[in-house]
């Protein structure tokens, strides 16, 4: 063996001796089959488990709210095993008998009222979107008076950022331990957390409802599709959450893999700038529903891992309309144009007043299928003689508030987070909603958002929202495309467990492997 | 020496300036601002209102001048501020990260030096044959391909065809090989031709002719000393580059879930944390300049033989 050789053989070692170990490793991880054991691939990492500030608590199912979403998204009790209100205002909950926090500590309505003020101290927005005036417990029993008539409250109660958590234990640890390892009453506790990496639980045999099916679980955090997708396929990972589209196929291929596509609660849209001279004409925003053609999004853009949509929530909420899915009609479209006083010229451009009638789109590329939405608009346009340019900015929230000069823009919104229309009604439409970068105002829509505000009847509530909903569509003060699917990729060593619209409960006590 | 050491501090402090105000007037200057992530606009009923309470919290409703002034007073106090985001202290959260993106520097140091070493060595021994077109051939892929891109490519051959490492997360010596191969490797193959020219020029040299003469032998005259001479370019690119190493530990944390400072700014720069910007810019100004002081004083080490004026290289 000459010098060569031997530098060659020492470097073959090294190489054995690192994947050696490594081996080794990975086989006690993730092969061992002793215990019931399962791990997941979030695509949002988590700094800490503070269940007031952040959902990885409640999706790896270590704390609970007093409210929930079934499977149809309608609100049911969890902690709160009831709750009644006569005047919206002053409301009584009353809490479960037989469940103790993860400590065990019996769960009373004293500790959810701390631990509610806990979160009301430690989160930002959560005091204006509860607006608790006062709280008072006596034994299962809470009432709680909020500062104005306010039905959305048990909507508010789903929130995750509402879990209940054991205070005492907090002053106990100490706040910096406890936010690593909060004590709530879900079905799993943390056994150990690596801040922004991965978190692991071991099952809480005291769970309230029933004894968890899996003995302990991993989540791991990993913001790259590619290799969340990698993982699932070398089956480092059971269960992956927003897998990349180009990976599907593959992944289909694997038998002992599936792909779960479920319907989400978001929204991709077009918003139109109320403040614009072009598209503030009703007929040109119509023109303009009519040239988006919602099929094509969601089969040949999101690759039929989305729905077309009809509104500004998914027909298959209660509080979703039926309508029909609008066609795109280009023909349509141009006799619209015409009646908004835009005439077809020599280069069948539609123009007014000389001047034809060219739009800027504003897109982003944090959602990857909104500019190609913004493309598929352009090109159809252009056949009814509209020009649309896009712009492609970085931030769309501040582009388009702090500049006039946009005429449309493709949007996505989180539309029903938690069972309720209120939210985006809200927050998208009343002159002082957050997202409200149209600047709309239609002041009928308000009377309805108003009524919505003060009525507590879910029947009542689910009739204003439709009603809202069709005097959007009316207006057409969006123009709704798709409802992007939830893609999660999992191992069919899963048991009992589908993906649900609004990601909240991910691991869970019926949760099971083969 | 000492000299050196007192003028790079004096650089250092000169360096701190420009860059924070720099940094804190492009980020200014940059649209968007942390008010509705803060408030979590996505998910929760925020109004018009509360973004100016929130607005006038943080101060942002005042000249870009007065929050410079006041954030260059916390500075002098040693005050980094706090995040945006969770409320800790920027200093807590970059020492935190800052043991992990050590760790995987490291690690990326050692894989490169094993690499560039050999590597060079080989190709100087034997140009034109086989191990220099073999290192051309690395030198070229290393110059050209996305660090993400072999990242990519090791976690599919070594995580998902072979199943040997794991393909992302910390904690084992396992989890930090391929992502320190990652970032180590095309810096490595790049200096490895680096190190071949050091070593062809220093063999040709005077001194190791009449070494040769003498009857040194080969590896003797190599090692101690044409390697040593050698290794100075080496160095001092790599002092140069010390920037893009930290640069490119930000897509490997990235790709491979690695808490360290790079993903932290990434994180940072999503959510407009801008105390955590300033604080992640100065320290790894900081470190720029540290490490260019030691290679600066490795040169006495290194090459002791090279007479300088005192105080200067």
């Amino acid at each position: 063996m000459n010098r060569y050789q031997t530098i060659i053989a020492g470097l073959c070692f090294i190489l054995l001796l690192l994947t050696g170990c490594s081996t080794t490793q990975t086989s006690t991880d993730s092969k061992s089959n002793e215990d019931k054991k399962v791990t997941m691939i979030f695509s949002f990492k988590a700094a800490n488990l503070d269940p007031h500030t952040g959902f990885i608590p409640i999706r790896a199912g270590l704390t609970e709210t007093l409210l929930k979403l079934d499977q149809e998204s309608n609100i049911e009790g969890w902690l709160a095993e009831k709750w009644h209100t006569d005047d919206n205002v002053n409301w009584e909950f009353t809490i479960r008998d037989d469940v103790h926090f993860q400590d065990g500590k019996k769960l009373d309505a004293k500790a959810v009222k701390d631990s509610l003020e806990r979160s009301i101290e430690v989160n930002e927005s959560l005091g204006s979107s509860l607006k608790i005036k006062s709280m008072k417990a006596d034994g299962q029993n809470l009432s709680i008076q909020t500062t104005e008539p306010y039905p959305a409250l048990p909507s508010e109660l789903v929130n995750p950022y509402t879990s209940i958590v054991n205070i005492e234990a907090e002053k106990k640890a100490g706040k910096d331990a406890f936010r690593n390892n909060p004590i709530g009453t879900g079905p799993f506790k943390v056994k150990e957390f690596k801040p922004n990496q991965e978190v692991q639980v071991v099952k809480n045999k005291d769970y309230w409802a029933e004894e968890p099916k899996l003995d302990s679980a991993k989540i791991k955090f990993n913001e790259d599709a590619n290799v969340r997708a990698l993982a699932l396929q070398s089956k480092e990972a059971d269960v992956v959450y927003n897998l990349p589209s180009e990976s599907l196929s593959a992944i289909g291929k694997d038998k002992e893999l599936a792909i779960e596509s479920v319907p989400g609660l978001r929204a991709h849209f077009i918003l139109y700038n109320s403040q614009s001279p072009k598209v503030s004409d009703v007929k040109v925003r119509e023109a303009l529903d009519l040239l988006l053609d919602r099929k094509s999004i969601a089969n040949d853009i999101m690759l039929g891992h989305g729905v077309p949509a009809n509104g500004p929530f998914n027909s298959s909420l209660p509080f979703g309309i039926d309508d029909e899915v609008k066609e795109a009609d280009i023909e349509k479209a141009k006799q619209l144009l015409t009646k908004a006083g835009y005439k077809e010229n020599a280069d069948g451009k539609m123009e007014k007043d000389g001047s034809p009638l060219t739009l800027e789109i504003i897109t982003y590329k944090a959602r990857p299928e909104l500019p190609l939405i913004a493309q598929l608009l352009q090109s159809d346009a252009s056949k009814a003689g509209v020009d649309i340019q896009i712009k492609t900015v970085e931030n769309a929230d501040t582009h388009l508030a702090e500049n006039n000069d946009w005429d449309l823009a493709t949007y996505s919104n989180n539309t029903s987070p938690r069972g309720d229309g209120s939210y985006f009604f809200n927050t998208a439409f009343t002159e002082t909603g957050a997202l409200n970068v149209g600047k709309i105002n239609m002041p009928e829509l308000n009377k309805v958002i108003d009524e919505l505000n003060a009525t507590s009847d879910l029947n009542e509530r689910t009739a204003l929202s439709k009603k809202a909903a069709r005097m959007i569509n009316k207006e057409v003060a969006h123009s709704y495309a798709v409802y992007p699917n939830i893609i999660v990729g999992m191992n069919k060593r899963i048991l009992n467990w589908k993906p649900t619209a609004e990601e909240y409960y991910i691991l869970t006590h019926t949760l099971d492997v083969k | 020496m000492f000299l050196i050491i007192r003028r790079r501090l004096i650089q250092l402090i000169f360096v701190l300036l420009v860059l924070s105000l720099f940094t804190f007037t492009l980020m200014k200057l940059a649209p968007g601002d942390p008010v509705l992530t803060i408030l979590n606009a996505d998910e929760m009923v925020v109004t018009e209102e509360d973004q100016a309470k929130l607005r006038n919290k943080l101060g942002f409703d005042q000249p870009l001048y007065v929050q410079y002034g006041k954030w260059m007073l916390n500075l002098v106090q040693l005050d980094l501020g706090k995040s945006y985001m969770n409320g800790k202290p920027v200093w807590d959260e970059l020492m935190e990260r800052l043991p992990i993106t050590f760790e995987l520097t490291m690690f990326a140091i050692l894989i490169m030096g094993s690499l560039t070493i050999p590597l060079g060595i080989l190709s100087a021994r034997k140009v034109n044959r086989w191990p220099d077109q073999l290192s051309r051939i690395l030198a070229l892929i290393g110059a050209s391909i996305p660090s993400f891109w072999l990242g990519l490519i090791l976690i599919y051959v070594f995580a998902f065809k072979l199943q040997v490492l794991p393909s992302s997360g910390i904690g084992s010596y396992s989890q930090i090989i391929l992502p320190a191969f990652t970032l180590g490797f095309t810096f490595a193959v790049v200096y490895a031709r680096l190190l071949r020219a050091g070593l062809l020029q220093s063999m040709s040299e005077d001194y190791i002719l009449a070494g040769r003469a003498r009857g040194i032998k080969e590896w003797r005259l190599l090692w101690l000393h044409a390697f040593r001479a050698a290794l100075l370019p080496v160095i001092t690119v790599f002092g140069l580059s010390i920037g893009s190493f930290l640069g490119g530990a930000v897509v490997i944390e990235i790709l491979f879930s690695w808490p360290g400072l790079g993903s932290l700014a990434v994180d940072a720069i999503f959510s407009r944390d801008y105390p955590i910007i300033q604080g992640y810019v100065l320290l790894t100004g900081v470190f720029v300049v540290i490490v260019n002081l030691f290679v600066d004083l490795s040169y006495f080490v290194i090459d002791p033989g090279i007479k300088r004026k005192e105080g200067t290289l």
